[in-house]
This record gives structure tokens, sequence and C-alpha cells, in this order.
């Protein structure tokens, strides 16, 4: 037998999965008005029904393990308004007719309104919500149900600092779980060009509409760099004069190029230096180290997002350190000599008022801190620098039973999902009536 | 001498050989025929994706398309088909009772942690002030540690993940030293089974029925709700303002209380940790810590199957080899 696609479209199922085709699925499913006409017994209804919600919930549970685990007790609680409890101690319900404390019924009124009711039927799948593998999906760790089903397997979830392999293990109110954050950026993030699963998968019929942000990311950082090493005139000076720009990658476009020159033009010196004149073996070894270091920062000055006046202010430091390291008189003139093109060449920031200055280098540092957290490395299985990937938002809501931190990719499962007037906190695709159905098919007297 | 250069049947001959399947020559056959007379076709061939596929692309590649990438701040859930304003909650267009509740943002946590470790405000009065359920301060808190963890060892932060996801969800955030909104309800009571049933309780008319009265019709050991919610003290509390007493002392008692109520919780948590280690003999072998404790097996229960119970008993079934892994799978990890 042919397996059923997964996200089918001809006869879809609602899955748990941020996938764009459950979106579109979820956006076309129109009400499926279950037992409103006479043309389904009651079996037929609740099969439906049940065949529906399990497409969602935990489908990949087989049948009678989520039989053993399905409870009639539905979980609900009262808003108790403490300001009320402290007026009235609970007499002034039993006083009522006959005291003439109770509403007389309003006979002229045409449309009674409808109380809200608490929607216990969505409740239906609340047991499901325990297991650890849904819960990883629930807190955002994963991008489907079965993906933090295979993270829980493979050992990246912990649960209370403990590894926990099985997916199947139901939390309990109180248990932290973590999931190793690498897993879950890779799960999360967007997808990477050229990755390891791309060059071995062949190229499919299907239009690859995904974009292609990754790849023209790293290739223009690239050209850039080997556009800044090549090209000698000096350029963007309106991009400088501009700070109310926002954009990060805006003042990213200052050119590096009076600074390289002069990081090069201090290095050949001191290479000269260290060739021609006599020194001793201390001021050697503190030139060598001066190179030594020098490089890193000509590197960074080539990239485009470097900031000129955090390199010359290093440059200068490194540079008054190896004057004071320095001990002669006559290698202190040498050491101090290279300094001089550094005040004469056009440096680019000149011309900027404090006030520009100031908020520059706060872009910069702020984009800088970005960099740095959310850096390029290739060795990672996701598109770097890490962002969302596509279709993500629409799926983007955490229960309230959850106490998530996004930042150590761990969370709390507070307690069991609870109905309340009006809400139910169990994130079901359908709404009440089919839930109902599906808890009668459940109970077992069909 | 014939020409080296074998003609078209010959070579599609040879070919056909190589691939030497009967069925295989029939197909090779017939494909070269098929684009021949494809080239003198105008008619546009047939359309690369189904019906459902095609509607698919255009919902994607037109009303689809917001959902790609969210604009920071701001959810993006699905729009009803005929609405007049933005859905900001619903993340099933068909499920009107499931809503996305905010969540407290990064210097809400902040807050949070400061009050309860810095400032060493108890967890219920944190809870109290801000509106926060006390199971989410205390699991903020716990949260929180580890982070500063992760920060003092320098381990990498998901920062950028973090950032993506509080900025796709609804968020709610606290000002220090201002009062706030209530982010959710904090004394919300479970429904008691016992309390779901209806009951036909006599009484006279005269009595003054309290909610104690109630409890104790349900089931004899039921407790008052005003005991069984989580916070008691706060229903003291208004019963002192409505007696006149100002605010800021009542809510000082207020915090007396809640100081004195988590005292003597950690002190009875404390008490059965050392009634614990009264019955427990440890033996450390450097490698192992060995840790003995009484138990009693004739307390096996009226079935013999207590899960609490120690050892094998005669006619109980153990089931650690059967399918479904019911003994394997923990229930609880301590």
């Amino acid at each position: 037998m042919k397996p059923k696609r997964f996200h089918g479209l001809k006869r879809p199922k609602l899955r748990q999965t941020w996938n764009k085709y459950n979106l579109y699925n979820i956006f076309r499913m129109r009400n499926p008005k279950i037992g409103s006409g006479d043309n389904e017994t009651f079996f037929q209804q609740k099969w439906r029904a049940k065949g529906m919600l399990r497409g969602y919930h935990g489908e990949h549970v087989v049948e009678r393990k989520w039989e053993r685990m399905f409870s009639r007790r539905l979980l609900g609680v009262a808003d108790m308004d403490a300001r009320y409890m402290a007026e009235y101690d609970g007499s002034e319900m039993a006083a009522g007719r006959g005291s003439g404390k109770d509403d007389p019924p309003e006979w002229g009124t045409d449309i009674i309104r409808k109380r809200t009711l608490t929607p216990y039927m969505q409740m239906t799948f609340s047991p499901m919500e325990r297991r650890l593998d849904i819960a990883v999906f629930r807190a955002m760790f994963a991008s489907s149900a079965r993906q933090a089903k295979q993270f829980c397997v493979h050992g990246a979830v912990k649960v209370n600092g403990k590894v926990m392999h099985y997916p199947a293990y139901r939390l309990n109110p109180g248990d932290m779980f973590q999931v190793d954050p690498d897993r879950v950026m890779y799960a999360t993030g967007a997808k990477k060009k050229g990755g390891l699963g791309e060059s071995t998968r062949q190229p499919q019929a299907t239009a690859r509409e995904d974009d292609t942000d990754a790849s023209t990311e790293v290739v223009t950082e690239v050209e850039a760099e080997a556009a800044a090493e090549q090209t000698s005139e000096p350029k963007a000076e309106k991009t400088e004069k501009d700070p109310e720009t926002t954009d990060a990658a805006e003042a990213a476009a200052v050119d590096m190029k009076p600074t390289r020159k002069q990081i090069q033009d201090v290095t050949a010196q001191v290479k000269a230096i260290l060739a021609d004149e006599p020194v001793s073996v201390q001021q050697k070894q503190n030139l060598r180290k001066f190179i030594k270091n020098v490089k890193p920062l000509l590197s960074r000055a080539g990239r485009a997002n470097a900031s000129p006046s955090e390199i010359t202010d290093e440059l200068s430091k490194m540079m008054s350190g190896l004057n004071l390291d320095t001990t002669s008189p006559g290698d202190k003139a040498e050491a101090a000599s290279p300094s001089q093109p550094r005040s004469t060449s056009s440096n680019p920031m000149d011309d900027l008022t404090k006030d520009e200055l100031k908020q520059l280098e706060q872009r910069m540092a702020e984009h800088i801190r970005d960099e740095e957290e959310n850096p390029v490395d290739f060795t990672k299985p996701y598109a770097t620098p890490w962002r969302p990937r596509p279709y993500m938002s629409p799926f983007a809501f955490i229960p309230k039973y959850l106490e998530v931190n996004q930042n150590v990719c761990a969370a709390v499962y507070l307690r069991h999902p609870v109905a309340r007037v009006g809400s139910a906190e169990v994130p079901t695709p359908y709404n009440n009536n089919v839930s109902q159905l599906a808890f009668n098919w459940y109970l077992r007297r069909r | 001498m014939p020409p080296r250069i074998p003609t078209p049947r010959r070579a599609a001959s040879a070919i056909i050989k190589s691939t030497s399947s009967g069925a295989g020559t029939t197909r090779c056959l017939a494909q070269p025929c098929q684009q021949v007379t494809a080239s003198f076709s105008t008619t546009a061939s047939r359309p690369k994706f189904s019906k459902a596929r095609r509607m698919f692309r255009a919902w994607i590649n037109s009303h689809g398309s917001v959902f790609r990438k969210h604009v920071p701040g701001q959810t993006n859930y699905l729009q009803p088909m005929k609405a007049n304003h933005r859905n900001v909650d619903q993340p099933f267009p068909l499920n009107p009772l499931y809503k996305s509740q905010p969540v407290l943002d990064e210097k809400a946590r902040e807050l949070i942690w400061e009050k309860v470790m810095r400032n060493g405000e108890t967890v219920k009065a944190v809870s109290a002030e801000l509106g926060v359920d006390i199971q989410r301060v205390a699991a903020i808190v716990r949260l929180k540690e580890v982070e500063k963890d992760w920060t003092a060892k320098g381990k990498q932060l998901a920062r950028p993940y973090a950032r993506a996801v509080l900025s796709m969800l609804p968020t709610t955030s606290f000002r220090a030293n201002q009062q706030n909104e209530p982010f959710e309800a904090i004394n919300e009571m479970h429904v008691h089974p016992h309390t779901m049933q209806q009951l036909f309780w006599p009484t006279s008319e005269s009595r003054h029925f309290t909610r104690a009265d109630a409890a104790k019709a349900f089931h004899p050991k039921l407790l008052s709700a005003d005991e069984r919610v989580p916070h008691p003290e706060l229903i003291q509390m208004e019963k002192e303002v409505l007696q006149g007493r100002p605010l800021w002392d009542a809510s000082e008692r207020f915090k007396q209380a809640a100081m004195e109520s988590e005292r003597k919780a950690a002190a009875k948590q404390q008490a059965k940790a050392a009634l614990n280690e009264k019955y427990t003999s440890r033996v450390n072998t450097g490698r192992f810590e060995f840790r003995f404790k009484q138990f009693n097996s004739e307390n096996v229960g009226p079935k013999g199957r207590s899960r609490t119970a120690v050892g094998w008993r005669y006619g109980a079934p153990y089931y650690d080899r059967s399918k479904g892994h019911q003994i394997k799978i923990p229930m609880s990890v301590p």
C-alpha cells in the first residue's frame, strides 16, 4: 500500500508541525460540521471526529497506548476572587428564593444571553500534553512533535538534569526539561544551503521557493572582503554623515582603507627595525609579539562591518605598550616614528561630531555584540548567523502550563493543563463539538 | 569495406542490447517517437502540478507570503476569511476557545529573580504583588538560576533564538517600583471531583450555611474553599481591609503571614527529609554509596500489590518483560 503523505493536500490532516503545507491546511480547513445533518450515525460521527483529532494530537503514539493514557477525569479551575471571599462566607448563595434575594426573571427580553461555559471537552487530549516529546514541541524547542521525539531518543533532552531517553515519559508538575541549545537552534533555525542533507538529496521536481539569503549573505561578505583588499580609492562618505540610520549594516559600509594602510605601514616599519637595527633580545621579542598581535587586527579591518575608531584605538594601545616595554632611548624614537602616519593620514572619522561618533560607536558595540552572540559558523548544521525558519511565526504560542526560558532552552512543566470559564489550555485545532465526539469515543460506550 | 561509423538504426540496437531487458527495449524505442511528435505539437504540455498543489502555490505566494517572516513585536497568526479586526491571539481559526496568552519577557523575569533572590522577598508575596502564579514565580527563579550559572561558566546562551521567539509571541512586561497590571489570575482553585456531584442536603432555613459547611457536605475531609486556594493569606488581608485597617498595614501583615507560611512549609520539608535520613544508613565505599532502608515485606496491601511495597510476591505478576515499557519508563525524576 502506498504510504499516505504526512502533509497531504488532497485529504488533509492537521499535524503538530510548523510546516508550510500544514499552515495551508489549517488555513483552508472549514468547520467539519459533524453531526449537523442526519447522514451519519452517532458512531460514524465519533469515528470521524476522533480520527481528525488523533491526526493532530500525537499521531506517532500508538492508539492503544493513547487509550491507556486517556483519562475521563478532566481538570478545571475556578477563579476565586479574594475580595469577594473576604466579603462573603458563602451563606449568600443559600439566601435566595423566598428571602427576596434572587434575581427576578426577565420575561420581557427577546434574546436570552448564553452563559459562558467551561470547555471541558477541549481537554480530551490533555494527558497527551504530559508526554515529554509533546511538551518539548509546545515549548517551541522543536519544529514538530516527531522531531521532539527524535531529540528525546537521541539523548538531547534532560529532565531535572538527567538525560531522559523516553519520549513517552509523562512529566510531573514541577519537572524541568532542557534541550540541547544546538539542537533547538537547528530545529527552529533556517536551513543551511548546501548543508549536510542537501548535497546527498536529489533535486526534486518541486520548485524550490526557499530563500537563498544564507548563501548570498556569505557570498557578499566574502566579496566585500576581497573588494576591500583590491580597490584603493576611498568612498562611502554619505553613509557616515547620516548617523540616524539605525541599520547596523549601513554603518558597516565605512571605508577601511586608511586604517588598513596604516596597519600595514606600521608592520612593515617594525619588520624593518627587526631586520636592520641592533636591538636587545627583549625588544625583539616585544616587536615579534606586536607583529603577531597586529595580524588579527588587519583581518578585522578588512571586514565589511569593522569600526575604524575601535581599530585605531586598539592599534594605538598596542603601540603604546610597545613604547613602554622598550627601554633604550634609541629604540623609543623608532617605536614612536610609526605613530606618525596615523596622525597624518586622512581618518574618515575626523569630520564627525562628538555626538555622532558616540552614536556610531554605540551602534558598533551593539553590532559587535550581535556578532559575538550570533556568529557565522560553518560547522553548525543550520544557516549562520542564526535566524528563525520561514513560516514559524503563525505557530508561535506557548501554553500557560509551561514556563519557558529560551536563553537556556529549558522549561518547567508547572501543572497539568486546565479548563477555565471560556477557555481551555490544550492547544487543539478544532472546535468543541469535534472534541466532544472524540471524548465520547474514548469513553468506550460506542 | 563498410563504414566504421554505424548507422543510426544500428546504434540504437546497440543501446538496446546494452539495456538487455525486453520491457526496457520497448520503452527505449517508444520514447524517441514521442519526442519526434512533440516537436510538431503546438498544444501546451501537461501542467506539472496537480490542482491542489497549484492552489497551494498560489496561496503561499500571495496571501500566505506574510507568514514567511514575522514583524518583530507582533504576532502573526492566520487571519479569518472575513474579519473586520486583526486576529492577534487565536492560532487556530476553527478553535476560538484556545487563545495564545502572553508570556513574561526578559525584563519581567529578571525583575522577579531580583525580588526573590536579591531582595529576599517571599515567593507568595512576589506572586501577589505582580499577579503571577506561585508556581510560575518559582519556575522563573529556577530557570533564571540556570541561566546565571551558564553565564558564570561562560556557556553560550541561545540569545538569537530567545530574541526571535519572544518577538513573535505576545509578551507582558513589568515596571519596577510601580503598580503593574496582574499577569494572570493567581487565586485559582482546582475543581475537586467531590464537588462535581449534585447533592440534596436539607438544612433549616435559619441555618447560616457557609463554604466550610458546604465542603463538609461534599466530603467529611474536604477542606473549605478558603483553605484550599493558593493564597489564603490574601483573603485574610482583604478581610482586615474591610474591617478598616489601612491597606499598607494590612499588606505588611500579609507579607509577614506569607513569610510565616513559607517558613512552616520549609520546616515541614526539612523534618520529612530528616526523618527519611534517620531510617537510612549510608555506607560509602569510595566508588558507590550504599543506602539501606528499613522495609517491612508485610506492607503489601490487601491485594499484595501495593506500588510502594518491596519484593516479588507470590501470585503477583511482574511486568518487567512486558511490552510497552510499563516499568522501564520512570514515573518521576527526583
